[in-house]
């Protein structure tokens, strides 16, 4: 599961003030749940979960994963984390099996362990044409693929998937759905950021809404209509975000 | 460290980049067909031109005012050289001459000796600039000192001596270098050069890759989020660029020696049994280590500062530019390694070079190239991996605050150390070209016109149009009465301390004969003293602090105080562009740069700055007084008892003065 409590991040700005991505956050995510992390562009998403992924360092509070915590234990967390973002590069010159095998050579994976993982997924994702192709060589939906597998070949409890399906076709963002709605099929604990409403109505358990760095709203698509009185998801956004007076802002966006 | 995770990332990334067709090609390809082509190709065709040369056909015009047997014996032995014709000079000779008809036009003349012997001089014209007509002249001369030695033997007859008595003096030159010893001198010469720019161009072709690579291609998140902490990762990539450049520099060492081998042995040059010997292609390596350690670690912070690779490219040049002309050293004559070339980076390894070149290196030596690289070598390794850890340096986002649209929303913005470097760049440039012009139409004219137009005015004119108060940000602000009254305490003694400083430097690496000359002319300008004075002591003092402990210390701010102080003093030394002064120089900018910004008052380095020019001058001036005498010794040095002295009441008033300036500090 993921904890954050109070988590601030914050990045210093030319004029000596300071910007905060992400302020004073708290939410939860348990296993066999997922959570998704909504708001527009520049609201505090990517930072939230490059802390959690431990690739930022929190300017204060902490995070949890699976028990591990974010700052003492950062490699702890990574062992048990997944991360996938949309526009995750790969090494073009390794063959697909050589690139899943490096990183779960650097999650100190057995070689045979590896394998064994690597043959089940390439079965199930139907991957066995490329499983020996040059990375470069391959379409975007075999490279998504690619990544799902290098995304969970340490079998980790926790996903993060950062703005998954953002530049990807409809057919290649289909397989990156599936591959959510599997996790929690499995027990994991799943965390997606997305802006767009309607793949959080599809996909969430539960919602926590994010503005200019601050949570706004937590909970499930059902309670959040309640509170609201709103049935439509975006129209519950913008009323989350007129509660905080930033109506002038959400005008400019294209919601 | 996990030393089995850095292997992992270690092997992949050889393996990726192995696996690039653009650095195979440069790192093994390019060396293996690059210097067998160059070396032997072009001294195939160079051979076969000289002997076209030598075959070439040839038309001499011979004037001869002599007319005599002994002329035409000349005229005849010419003729007999082969392919040329030798032509009676007519009066359009000259007219042919330059018309390259004729390619030398040789005169006979005669005069009677004091011995009453009949000696001939001849006159060969000819254009060295043209490669046929030296040809011809060296043919020429050949033939005429045949001539001269029939000549002589004929009159050795005439006199009854025997003609043995011409090889009475007879030289003959033994040449006591092994011929492993002559291919090491030429090697030596070049060599070190070729293989830094080797070492460091096959490092570059990977590190720009590595990091910046990795950020443009949008993998290096995924690698920080796998199962592998930073420092695996640098160590990693780290070993892999080192490996890169040492597999670059062997095949460029066997490649080059293979061919320059062949080249010498073409040339004439006995090449039995010389080769580079194994022992010294191991110390050669040694020594090239530790260089590709250092290239590495510093390409590799390059790489992490850069956001893509294009920008890691572009910061590569100045690296490039600088070791290529440290690495220059090698083609310097008379320049040999010493314990003190030992230790500064590049120029050492391309000395060390040159002596195991010539078999003359001492182990100490190597070691202490070795030691002083490694040491280096660990900074900056260490701050690549500072850098690797900071995250607003690895994940840096467009920085825009240099943009005139970011500039005018927020004009302090323009003070950034980028702006900061352009700004010091274009001053320097226009010192270098605008000032040593003005300089050397009318010395004290242009040194005026410099302090004024390039250091001065050029700054208050970009606050004026930035519109920025020049008062606040130059801290032309009225200092309090103590430290104005401590700072000559400060002045007079820094001033003799880095004059004895100068003096030692002097002593242990004499500057040149011309250098101290010109120094001296600046002293000695024929001006007035107060005229000196004013454009020696008082335009520096408050032109110079304005913009080095006004201007440039605003750029620089961001950094805290210290490096602020260390960065502005390095750029004053360096705008002095002068090599021989820079440390002594260094020193003064720390002391004036500590002055202003821990007083908040520029009026305070501005008075330093001034005494401590003021006081070379009036040394130079009074130096013929009797009272003077105690200060100087006889070659017009400072007595080296004055250090001590100087450097007590230098600590009391820098101590009183940090006392005195520290609350007002506070208080800002």
């Amino acid at each position: 599961m993921i904890r954050v409590q109070n988590l601030v991040k914050e990045f210093p700005k030319k004029d000596g003030s300071k910007f905060y991505a992400v302020n004073d956050a708290s939410f939860t995510a348990n296993d066999g749940e997922i959570v998704c992390l909504l708001g527009v562009n520049g609201a505090g998403k990517t930072t939230t979960m490059r802390v959690l992924s431990t690739v930022f360092q929190p300017s204060s509070g902490t995070a949890e994963i699976q028990g591990w915590d974010i700052i003492t234990h950062p490699h702890k967390v990574r062992e048990n984390l997944g991360f996938l973002s949309g526009d995750t590069g790969l090494y073009n010159r390794l063959r697909v099996h050589e690139f899943i095998r490096y990183f779960g050579r650097l999650y100190s994976i057995s070689d045979s362990e590896i394998t064994r993982r690597m043959d089940e997924m390439a079965e199930l994702l139907d991957m066995k044409d490329f499983m020996d192709k040059k990375i470069e060589f391959l379409s975007t939906g075999m490279k998504q693929k690619v990544s799902i597998v290098r995304s969970i070949i340490h079998d980790p409890p926790v996903m993060i998937f950062d703005e998954p399906t953002s530049g990807l076709d409809i057919l290649t963002a289909r397989n990156i759905v599936a591959f959510i709605r599997s996790c929690k099929e499995r027990g994991k604990c799943v965390l997606f950021s997305t802006h767009i409403m309607r793949e959080a109505e599809r996909l969430a358990d539960r919602v926590v809404m994010i503005h200019k760095g601050r949570i706004l709203a937590d909970g499930s698509l059902e309670a959040l209509r309640e509170t609201t009185g709103q049935t439509d998801l975006d129209d519950i956004f913008i009323h989350y975000v007129n509660q905080s007076d930033l109506e002038t802002e959400v005008q400019a966006h294209e919601f | 460290m996990n030393s089995k995770k850095v292997m992992i990332v270690y092997r992949k990334e050889l393996m990726e980049v192995l696996r690039d067709k653009r650095t195979l090609f440069t790192t093994l390809l390019l060396p293996v067909i690059l210097y067998p082509l160059l070396i032997v190709g072009f001294n195939a065709i160079m051979a076969r031109q000289t002997g076209v040369l030598e075959q070439k056909r040839a038309s001499v015009a011979v004037q001869d005012s002599v007319m005599n047997a002994a002329s035409m014996a000349i005229i005849e032995n010419l003729a007999e050289i082969e392919n040329y014709t030798i032509l009676p000079a007519a009066g359009n000779a000259q007219a042919l001459y330059e018309n390259r008809d004729i390619q030398a036009i040789v005169s006979i003349s005669d005069s009677l000796t004091a011995g009453g012997l009949t000696a001939y001089h001849i006159y060969i014209q000819y254009d060295t600039a043209n490669e046929q007509s030296r040809t011809v002249y060296s043919k020429l001369k050949e033939q005429l000192a045949e001539s001269e030695k029939a000549l002589m033997q004929e009159q050795l007859q005439l006199r009854g001596v025997p003609t043995d008595v011409m090889n009475i003096l007879d030289v003959r030159q033994i040449d006591t270098a092994s011929s492993q010893r002559k291919m090491g001198m030429i090697l030596g010469m070049f060599l070190p050069y070729i293989m830094i720019i080797m070492l460091l161009t096959g490092a570059s072709v990977v590190a720009a890759d590595l990091v910046a690579g990795e950020k443009e291609r949008k993998t290096l998140e995924t690698l920080l989020v796998s199962g592998i902490g930073r420092l695996e990762i640098v160590i990693g990539k780290y070993l892999t660029i080192i490996t890169l450049a040492m597999l670059n520099l062997v095949v460029n060492l066997f490649s080059i020696s293979f061919s320059m081998r062949y080249m010498l042995s073409q040339a004439g040059m006995d090449m039995s049994g010389a080769s580079l010997p194994l022992n010294s292609i191991l110390i050669l390596l040694a020594a090239m280590l530790p260089l590709a350690t250092l290239f590495a670690a510093i390409l590799l912070s390059l790489s992490t500062f850069s956001r893509n690779m294009k920008e890691a490219r572009t910061y590569e040049q100045p690296l490039m530019m600088v070791s290529m002309i440290m690495a220059m050293i090698s083609f310097l004559p008379a320049i040999e390694m010493s314990n003190l070339m030992a230790l500064i980076p590049v120029i050492n390894i391309a000395l060390l070079f040159k002596a195991v070149m010539i078999e003359e290196y001492q182990v100490s030596h190597l070691l202490i190239t070795i030691g002083s690289t490694l040491i280096l070598d660990v900074f900056a390794i260490w701050a690549t991996i500072k850098l690797f850890k900071t995250e607003s340096i690895l994940f840096r986002s467009d920085d825009d605050s240099g943009s005139i649209k970011a500039i005018k929303k927020n004009k302090a913005s323009f003070f950034n150390p980028y702006n900061g470097i352009v700004y010091f760049s274009i001053a320097l440039l226009l010192l270098y070209y605008l000032g040593s012009y003005w300089q050397g139409q009318d010395l004290w004219r242009g040194l005026l016109n410099t302090q004024i137009f390039i250091i001065a005015l050029p700054a208050l004119l970009l606050l004026r149009i930035l519109k920025l108060n020049s008062r606040d940000v130059l801290r032309l602000k009225p200092p309090k009465l103590l430290p104005v009254v401590l700072v000559p305490f400060m002045a007079v003694p820094a001033a003799i301390l880095v004059a004895t400083l100068a003096q030692l430097i002097n002593a242990i690496y004499p500057f040149p004969e011309q250098y101290l000359e010109n120094l001296t002319k600046l002293f000695k300008m024929d001006i007035p003293l107060w005229q000196s004075f004013m454009i020696i002591a008082v335009a520096p003092g408050v032109c110079e602090e304005l913009l080095f402990r006004g201007m440039f210390p605003r750029f620089f701010e961001k950094y805290g105080m210290k490096v602020n102080i260390v960065v502005t003093a390095l750029l004053f030394a360096a705008f002095h562009l002068d090599p021989f002064r820079f440390v002594p120089v260094f020193l003064l900018g720390l002391l004036l740069g500590y002055q202003t910004l821990r007083s908040g008052s520029i009026y305070l380095s501005m008075l330093s700055h001034t005494i401590n020019n003021g006081l070379a001058l009036f040394i130079t001036a009074f130096a013929g007084e009797r009272w003077i005498k105690i200060f100087i010794s006889r070659d017009d040095m400072l007595q080296y008892w004055l250090a001590l002295p100087a450097l007590m009441i230098f600590i009391i008033a820098l101590w009183m003065f940090h006392k005195v300036t520290g609350e007002q500090t506070c208080a800002e």
